[in-house]
């Protein structure tokens, strides 16, 4: 059976792509998928260091793309995650090199090894972005709840319906805190502005830093809340629809907490 | 949770609220823009039906998106030179 090539873009940068790219790949593949995860951030490769495997590259997606070398051999596989693969992207070159054709022969071929294919957008909306949509089945759109991060999703899901795909949203970096005080727009404000169904809630968590830090996947991280929005965003993806989505809710704070911040004693 | 109570009962607006107005109003407006190429040809299809019917003088036309806080309109202006009868005429006949 053929698999299936789910872009993750955002239009506006820093939003969390690679991030997701790298939690939802792996947590896809922790489910029994074989997964590869393709880096199309030409130029400025990250998905590598986020899933700790960037002392392991040889060839890149450029290479592939121009017949330099063969699929497989870019391929770098995850050592601690079974069926987890990653074609890294090229440092070297420029979004100019890929063509959406070329793009669209080796997508063929990956959709014929692998149950996932997750492409890593770069931002904008450009040839990059082009590159990275051509040949997707499905798109997961990434807006974190601020007011341009939403308007360059906006003009995104815009694209994408252009192209006959239907998006789905992932809020991320929400801050619980911050919504209940009335500070930030919560996901209902959101899901009221923006038209496309809403496919996960993560919520901002020091432990993403610390995941890109280590190079340890985030949802190896049973702690991690993010990473654990992460898993069930995965399952949704992978034939569990009915999981509900969680709403990321203000950290419980008890008696002792409550006093010690009353003290200054916390941060 | 209190601070947002507290807030709605002082009557003071939470900024979010401010952020989900601004937010509508922008994508609207944004979905509003024409970009320079669909406005040329548009004003190649327009220039050419009208033809069919008038004189024009395709020199001095105007054709632009006038934009208020309410509503946008499309403005097409032309001077027309003559009528084309025969034209008309043709056009009942079939
Ligand atoms: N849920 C989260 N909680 C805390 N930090 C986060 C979260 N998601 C992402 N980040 C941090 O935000 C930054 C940007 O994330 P990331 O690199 O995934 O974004 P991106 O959309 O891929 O960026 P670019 O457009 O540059 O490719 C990173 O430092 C990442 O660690
Ligand atoms: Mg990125």
């Amino acid at each position: 059976m053929e698999g299936k090539i789910i872009v993750v873009t955002s239009g506006k940068g820093g939003v969390g792509k690679t991030t997701a790219t790298a939690s939802i790949g792996a947590a896809l593949a922790l489910e029994g998928n074989r997964v590869a995860v393709i880096d199309m951030d030409i130029g400025l490769r990250n998905l590598d260091v986020v899933l700790g495997l960037e002392n392991r590259i040889v060839f890149n997606i450029v290479d592939v793309v121009n017949k330099r070398c063969n699929l497989s051999q870019a391929l770098i596989r995850d050592r601690r995650i079974e069926n987890l693969f990653l074609v890294p992207a090229s440092q070297s070159d420029n979004k100019d090199v890929l063509t959406p054709l070329g793009v669209q022969r080796v997508a063929k071929q990956l959709k014929s090894e692998f149950d996932y294919v997750i492409m890593d957008s770069p931002a904008g909306i450009e040839k990059g972005f082009e590159n990275s949509v051509v040949a997707a089945d499905e798109a997961i759109v990434i807006c974190t709840p601020d007011v341009s991060s939403i308007r360059d999703a906006d003009r995104v899901i815009g694209l994408l319906y252009a192209r006959s795909i239907t998006p789905r949203l992932v809020v991320n970096r929400i801050i619980p805190e911050m919504v209940a005080r009335g500070d930030m727009l919560s996901h209902e404000d959101v899901m009221d502005v923006l038209s496309i169904d809403l496919l996960g809630l993560v919520p901002m968590d020091d432990q993403v830093v610390v995941s890109t830090n280590t190079g340890m996947p985030l949802v190896m991280q049973n702690q991690s809340l993010a990473g654990q929005a992460f898993r069930r965003i995965a399952k949704r993806i992978n034939g569990e629809p009915e999981i509900p989505i969680q709403v990321p809710t203000a950290m419980k704070t008890g008696f002792w907490s409550k006093i010690t911040q009353k003290l200054g004693l916390t941060k | 949770m209190l601070n947002g109570l507290m807030k709605k009962f002082a009557g003071k607006k939470s900024s979010k609220d401010t952020a989900k107005k601004r937010l509508q109003f922008a994508l609207v407006y944004d979905k509003l823009e024409i970009n320079e190429m669909t406005l040329e040809s548009l004003q190649k299809d327009i220039v050419e039906v009208i033809s069919k019917y008038f004189e024009i003088d395709t020199k001095s036309l105007q054709l632009e998106v006038q934009r208020e806080q309410e509503l946008s309109a499309l403005v097409f202006n032309t001077p027309i030179l003559c009528v084309k009868k025969n034209r008309a005429y043709n056009s009942q006949k079939t």
